[in-house]
């Protein structure tokens, strides 16, 4: 055996080491990778990240102040005089003569807030409810599949109202306002969270490594927490992601139907979709920029959504 | 009975390599025995009140036991229990009925806190060496684990005997950071392996171990097992449906059907003198690797499927499928004796 | 004139080549073997005959979402080979397109060259609506996982006569009749009953039979099996085995065995082609090969298997490494990072398939020779 073979072969199988290596890392860390190069995933980052910076920037960024009544003389409601757009007001007035660029603008960031903390309750309480059903049930013997049964048939009584009755009811207890508007829209997506993390972890239950945990004596409650769970929230946190987009729109309908902030003070998408409807045959512009807005933004979430859904998905994770 | 088990890791706690040096001699204390063990699933209908409409005997009855530092091989087809049964063993499965006893210790009185603790002497190598690693846990965190949750060790101590135990299997140090799904098939079964080494145990089930592997890696492994077997003193149960592969690493053999241990015995008579008639059509349904004996090679080949577990037909369970099966055989279910010294067989005949 | 010639097959997945320059033949009524481990371009090659590959797609460069994909050769073979080579795990997934496990990747479909010329005409470059004519009625086959090649809301007994009806022009009693008759053929009791009977009601083994059923509903000349016992218990592989052998001694049909398998090898086959990487290695007679097998790999293997006779004591001698531990052949023989008798010639330059009979692909047998 001659060294410079050898040397040859050592070069050889390293490439074919470091070629792998560079594939490495977590599965995190793979999906990761695997986004950045899915055009649908770079879509829907771009929509969400600029719909992200003109929430948190909106305020400072906004041409003129949207609450200011500053053009009222020019809009004449009873003969459908809305000036559109101009040099000065690109997205044109509303009814009260506001600058209807602004208001989107700043309005972005009640929208966000709405959609994400929505999303937060539904999530934190779906998660919980979920889990400590899943846990009961793998590993609470008798006692605890009794547990899960109840929690999961209450879970199912939920899911089978329309999600918007259940908001609706949920609002119409707290009073018209932004906070009824958050709570509402969570309380409704509970159901669909716990759903989803429950039957996640069930599957991961029954895999062959919780098996081995288990073989090795591994607590119960460590198996669930470092090892079902982790393995369980792909799809859940999937399912946020599109859940964001879904709440904002519902958002904007209940503050459509009247129970969104009452204040006007702070602009926000649904309420500006509600307040226009009024004028919907003379100034539809005033309807479509907040629903076109909404439609975007929720697109971006959406995208991103299914974007990760595809690049956390198992069957295809074995592809790099 | 010893109720808790000593600290593991501490190779000087225990004398495990002694055990290997000395032969298995039948005279001695088995390591683990297993006594009548039963593991019936219930068959539930209903869909408000359930009630349980019969059972599916997975296990129904079977005794074994094995020496310290030997290889007990369990053979069968698929649905014949003996994936249940080795799980049995190893508390993973609720025994229905029947005692397993390992090192004195009753396995199947253990209750929770207990038995956790007892884990550490028996482990598990499973058949699908990537479903059985979580995919979220690099190396070091796998082979931690088991340390961690009995208390084994410091995190430097931890890390050093993962390394050892790496070595033993044939993997460098450098994997440590590395996560399941970046090896091969057979450096996913040594992981696996490794994982049950970690805790020096007594008793390492294998229920498949080379299965899912591609014949070249499939010796690689099973030597590997070997190896091991001497280094860290192990008694295996070998769970498999390759005869071939349980006749190289075992030195007594069980067949089982249906539930049912059908023949047992030392290795090497099994192979050369099997007496019940579903080891011989097994043995001789085992393809060759040479054209010269599988020309002239005398094929027994069984009528029909495996019977339903939960409906075993009466007297011997094999009777439906076997070529030498009388009227007795319907009637009667054949005993579990002794046809020569070391060498039992439930059939009514000697073949 | 044989049968079936393939001739410099190659298939590419983008840039990674899972089948490399691949040629044999079938004669007619004859039993070939093309075998080798997960990743070795044995079920592609089958696959690209077939005509079952997915064409790479100019358009939108994606294939349907349940070709499920998996890692090329030279990357870590993710659960390839674990779902690949699994005997005893009939729950191994494959795809309901049954396109084997290797070396696919989503998004782009194969490029296929060389010609695989049967009965005078080049499958390769048939024209879809051509090939999938002759699919059924000249050339059949029969996949590793019968439950998921048959379609689970379908009577057996209707996807029977359906390619009756399609191939052979066989309508209404006379489609069922032959049905019957053919599931009889293939060792079935009460075919009149199994037919009405959907996939999910019969064990692996007849699932099997019934596979084998359909591929020979229209006798074709040409039987293709892809692993057709790794799924089933050694005792139904015996069954089907002797079905098969059966088959090509009383029909003549000629068969591609494909198998990782050397004692499924040795029992059928009268030719034997190894496959590693891409590329046939050894070629030989059953026989010659199993006497004389002269490539290392072939050697390696033979070592690696425990066997029923030989003596007990009888060490394995495993080939090291892994699958995935290859060199590309432009740089040398890709078996030379897990060959034992490896040598600077090995790396050298890319070694050819010598001999006529038997032959090798090894720079090191040929000069021993």
């Amino acid at each position: 055996m001659t060294i410079a073979k050898i040397e040859k072969l050592d070069r050889l199988i390293e490439a074919t080491a470091t070629a792998r290596d560079a594939r490495g890392g977590s599965l995190w860390r793979q999906s990761i990778r695997r986004m950045r190069r899915s055009p649908m995933a770079i879509c829907g980052a771009v929509l969400v990240g600029l719909f992200v910076v003109v929430a948190v920037l909106g305020p400072f960024i906004a041409p003129h102040d949207p609450t200011a009544q500053t053009w009222g003389r020019e809009v004449f409601l009873n003969r459908n005089v809305f000036p559109g757009p101009r040099a000065e007001n690109w997205f044109g007035l509303d009814h009260l003569g506001r600058d209807m660029f602004s208001r989107m603008i700043v309005g972005a960031r009640q929208t966000l807030m709405v959609g994400v903390v929505a999303t937060l309750i539904g999530f934190v309480a779906g998660a919980v409810v979920g889990g400590v059903a899943a846990a009961a049930g793998t590993f609470g013997g008798r006692w605890g599949e009794r547990v899960e049964a109840v929690i999961m048939r209450a879970v199912d009584v939920a899911l089978a109202i329309p999600m918007l009755l259940l908001a609706l009811s949920v609002a119409a207890l707290l009073g018209p306002s932004l906070r009824t508007v958050m709570i509402a829209v969570g309380v409704a997506q509970i159901p669909i969270f716990a759903r989803l993390l429950r039957g996640s972890m069930l599957a991961q239950a029954h895999s062959d490594y919780v098996l081995a945990a288990i073989s090795l004596g591994v607590p119960k409650g460590r198996i669930v927490v470092s090892h079902i769970l982790p393995n369980s929230l792909g799809p859940v946190i999937v399912q946020a992601t599109l859940v964001l987009a879904t709440a904002i729109i519902e958002a904007a309908a209940l503050s459509y139907l009247g129970l969104g902030n009452p204040d006007p003070g702070s602009p926000e998408w649904g309420t500006m979709l509600a307040d226009a409807q009024r004028f919907l045959s003379g100034a539809p512009q005033l309807a479509i920029y907040p629903a076109v807005g909404i439609i975007v933004t929720a697109l971006g979430f959406t995208l991103l959504g299914e974007a990760m859904r595809e690049s956390l998905d198992p069957r295809l994770r074995r592809q790099e | 009975m010893s109720t808790e088990p000593e600290a593991p890791g501490g190779a000087a706690s225990r004398p495990p390599l002694q055990r290997a040096d000395e032969p298995a001699v039948p005279a001695k204390a088995p390591l683990l025995e297993v006594e009548d063990l039963e593991v019936h699933f219930p068959i539930r209908r209903g869909i408000l009140v359930e009630r349980t409409v019969g059972h599916v005997r997975a296990v129904d009855g079977v005794s074994l036991s094995v020496q310290p530092g030997g290889t007990f091989g369990l053979v069968g087809e698929s649905g014949c229990g003996k994936t249940t049964f080795g799980r049995a063993v190893l508390r993973l499965e609720e025994p229905t009925a029947g005692r397993v006893r390992l090192g004195g210790d009753e396995v199947t009185a253990l209750r929770g806190e207990r038995l956790r603790r007892f884990r550490s002497k028996m482990q598990m190598v499973f058949q699908d060496p990537l479903g059985s690693l979580n995919p979220r846990h690099n190396v070091d965190m796998l082979l931690a684990e088991p340390l961690k949750v009995h208390g084994v060790g410091s995190r430097e101590e931890r890390r050093k005997l993962a390394v050892e135990t790496l070595d033993a299997v044939g993997l460098p140090k450098s994997v440590l950071e590395r996560y399941p799904h970046e090896f091969s098939g057979g450096q996913r079964q040594r992981l696996g392996i490794a994982r049950a080494l970690m805790l020096r145990p007594d008793l390492i089930v294998c229920d498949e171990p080379v299965s899912a592997l591609d014949v070249s890696i499939q010796a690689q492994v099973m030597n590997l097992l070997d190896e091991l077997q001497d280094e860290f003193g192990l008694t295996y149960l070998v769970i498999a449906h390759d005869l071939a592969v349980v006749r190289h690493l075992s030195d007594r053999v069980g067949v089982m059907y249906l539930g049912k241990l059908v023949e047992e015995a030392d290795s090497s008579q099994i192979y050369e003198r099997p007496r019940h008639p579903y080891t011989k059509a097994l043995l001789s349904a085992v393809p060759q690797p040479d054209p010269e004996v599988e020309a002239t090679r005398e094929r027994i080949i069984l009528k029909g499927d495996l019977p339903s577990p939960a409906n075993p037909p009466s007297g011997c369970r094999f009777r439906t499928r076997c070529p030498w099966a009388e009227d007795i055989c319907a009637e009667v279910e054949p005993e579990w004796r002794e046809a020569a010294t070391g060498h039992r067989v439930a059939c009514h005949f000697d073949l | 004139m044989a049968l079936l010639e393939v001739e410099d097959l190659r298939v590419a997945f983008g840039p990674a080549t899972a089948v490399d320059g691949v040629s044999f033949a079938v004669d007619e009524g004859k039993v070939v073997g093309l075998v080798g481990e997960s990743g070795c371009g044995k079920s592609v090659t089958s696959l690209a005959i077939m005509g079952l590959l997915p064409k790479r797609s100019r358009g939108n460069g994606r294939l349907a979402p349940d070709t499920e994909a998996r890692a090329v050769t030279v990357e870590p073979a993710g659960g390839a080979e674990a779902a690949e080579s699994s005997p005893a795990v009939p729950s191994a997934p494959a795809p309901r397109t049954a396109i084997g496990g290797e070396g696919r990747r989503r998004g782009r479909g194969a490029d296929v060259d060389g010609r695989a010329v049967f009965d005078g005409v080049d499958l390769l470059s048939l024209p879809s609506a051509a090939m999938r004519r002759r699919r059924g009625r000249d050339l059949a086959m029969v996949f590793q996982d019968p439950l998921s090649s048959l379609n689970p809301v379908v009577p057996i007994g209707r996807q029977i006569t359906e390619v009756l009806e399609r191939h052979r022009g066989l309508k209404g009693d006379k489609a069922v009749k032959e049905a019957s008759h053919l599931l009889d053929r293939v060792g079935i009791p009460d075919p009149a009953r199994r037919l009405r009977e959907y996939p999910h009601q019969l064990s692996g083994g007849m699932r099997q039979r019934v596979l084998i059923a359909i591929a020979v509903a229209c006798a074709p000349r040409l039987l293709i099996a892809d692993e057709p016992t790794t799924a089933l218990d050694v005792t139904i592989q015996a069954q089907i085995l002797e079905l098969l052998r059966d088959l090509v001694e009383s029909e003549g049909t000629a068969l591609l065995m494909i198998t990782h398998d050397l004692g499924v090898v040795a029992g059928l086959c009268d030719e034997v082609n190894v496959l590693y990487s891409g590329r046939v290695v050894e070629s030989a007679p059953v026989r010659e090969l199993f006497a004389r097998p002269t490539h290392p790999y072939t050697i390696g293997l033979l070592g690696s298997i425990p066997r029923l006779d030989l003596p007990m004591d009888e060490p394995l001698r495993p080939i090291r490494g892994s699958i995935q531990d290859v060199i590309r052949w432009r740089d040398g023989c890709a078996f030379a990072p897990r060959c034992d008798r490896v040598t600077e010639k090995c790396v050298a330059g890319e070694p050819a398939l010598v001999g006529a009979v038997h032959a090798h692909r090894c720079v090191m047998a040929e000069e021993v020779a």
